[in-house]
């Protein structure tokens, strides 16, 4: 498990060193007044979802998951490798965006209280990990490109349906209103299901995996 | 003397190609040569083996263990080297050992830089920069270097310059001299199979079609070179196989020494394991 997560460290070398100039890029355009500092929040989003399928297309090309099924790792391995590999990349994302948000709040760039940001990343960092939960069971049975299509998809779906409630409400149409108490609880509830949904999503890939053939 | 691996009645359908009750063992200290055609079947015995396919039908045994119940025991006694390297393209020798360490427990560093000396792969070069030769010696190295008592080696010696297949061989012949260690090795150059096998199964069109000694099979299997007169006058029976050219003809003899007896006016000369998987092979088709 500790040599494929190196493997997917060290084969993303590059990848993430380009993601982290976005970072600044960003953080740079944040100071500037040019996008809100939420934009943070989405950069965990990106980082999660396509250093994850890079780690698999760059698997795909060498076709290495054959050599590793045949090591002591086997397929329970290059899917548990896979799957915490991603809850790493989210994680150490989330924490450098909040550790950048806490440093604009501090040297007051930002008015938006602390408590605000933190939820915000967190938000990103759930949605991220529900959307990964998706992803990956498709990732390990197709292979990342097939795959890309389907997270276009899974984007399409969320996001149209989005705008398409914000529409419907903008236009008058009558939504129906959460109760307070789930509102309240909604981040909880929302977490709770990404984090359901991620160990859901392990055993289906599990099950996957188990019967593939190399 | 225990068995290293024993695969009993190993069936794996495909609908176009059957993999049909291969059995075969290979005792401890010794090395198992596994020749045939393309498609014949020895990458799916191997990738049984390995649990990278399900099988229909069978069992394989590691040093007595199930390949499938303890696969992970199994696995950590067992080296291997695929038909192809699979190591990603930007990585360099020293961080394929560091991946590795973290895979195999036995995982042991300084032999595998002996190996990386030895085999010259210590330089700053990537994968994507090695010749296939390169590139089978690193997969090589990095079989040594988990310790296996193992070894499976699908076509490891294709690629490599007959120097180093050379060197290579040594290697393991010194592996087996350990009586708990042992090899399967599938290869089309049956040349370094006759250096340094102890047992050869040969599959034809999925199944087994010789199995036995290498020194034995050697010694049993002759070949008849003759002229068609001859050679139709010969009990077809006695024969696995014959080439019948314009000038004269060849046959391979199941047993010379009988065959000599009945017939002491033929000459049979020696046979290499090429003659045994062409005339089988042909002797089949006809």
């Amino acid at each position: 498990m500790k040599g494929l997560l190196y493997k997917d460290i060290v084969v993303l070398r590059k990848q993430i060193s380009t993601l982290l100039v976005f970072v600044l890029v960003y953080g740079g355009f944040c100071v500037a007044g040019v996008f809100d500092f939420s934009i943070i929040g989405v950069l965990i989003a990106v980082f999660g979802l396509t250093i994850p399928m890079s780690s698999v297309a760059l698997d795909d090309t060498s076709h290495w998951d054959r050599y590793a099924a045949a090591t002591p790792a086997g397929r329970k391995g290059i899917v548990a490798g896979k799957y915490l590999f991603t809850l790493l990349v989210i994680l150490v994302s989330g924490l450098a965006g909040t550790a950048i948000m806490l440093v604009f709040s501090v040297v007051g760039l930002t008015e938006s209280p602390f408590q605000e940001l933190i939820v915000v990343t967190a938000s990103c960092a759930s949605v991220t990990l529900l959307l990964d939960a998706v992803l990956l069971p498709f990732m390990l049975k197709y292979g990342a490109e097939k795959a890309r299509l389907i997270s276009m998809i899974t984007f399409v779906v969320i996001f149209g349906s989005i705008v398409l409630l914000g529409g419907l409400a903008s236009n008058g149409a009558s939504i129906p209103h959460l109760p307070d108490w789930l509102v309240t609880a909604l981040p909880v509830v929302f977490g709770l299901i990404s984090v359901g949904g991620f160990a859901l999503s392990f055993a289906v890939s599990l099950g996957i995996y188990n019967r593939k053939e190399f | 003397m225990n068995n290293a691996l024993e695969i009993s009645h190993l069936t794996k359908d495909y609908g176009a190609f059957k993999l049909d009750d291969v059995s075969l063992t290979v005792p401890g200290g010794t090395i198992m040569g596994l020749i045939g055609e393309n498609g014949a079947g020895k990458s799916t015995t191997i990738k049984c083996i390995l649990n990278l396919i399900r099988r229909d039908e069978g069992t394989i045994s590691v040093f007595g263990m199930d390949n499938l119940q303890q696969e992970r025991e199994v696995k950590e006694q067992t080296g291997v080297v695929l038909d192809e390297v699979l190591f990603h393209d930007m990585l360099r020798p020293r961080q394929v050992g560091k991946i590795l360490s973290g895979l195999y427990p036995n995982w042991d560093e300084a032999l595998f830089t002996h190996y990386l000396e030895k085999f010259g792969l210590t330089g700053k070069k990537t994968v994507k920069e090695f010749s296939r030769g390169m590139k089978m010696k690193l997969a090589i190295a990095a079989a040594f270097a988990a310790k296996p008592r193992l070894l499976i080696l699908d076509e490891a010696t294709s690629g490599l310059d007959p120097v180093v297949r050379d060197e290579i061989l040594d290697e393991f012949l010194a592996f087996i001299q350990d009586e708990d260690h042992a090899i399967l090795i599938s290869s089309h150059i049956t040349s370094d199979l006759e250096k340094v096998a102890d047992y050869i199964t040969y599959l034809h069109n999925g199944r087994v079609a010789v199995s036995g000694a290498k020194d034995e099979l050697l010694d049993t299997y002759g070949k008849l070179v003759c002229s068609k007169t001859d050679l139709e006058r010969v009990d077809q029976s006695l024969l696995a196989g014959k080439r019948v050219g314009q000038f004269g003809c060849e046959a391979l003899v199941k047993d010379r020494h009988a065959f000599a007896r009945r017939y002491p006016a033929l000459t049979v000369d020696p046979v290499t394991l090429e003659d045994i998987m062409v005339f089988t092979g042909k002797g089949d088709a006809q």
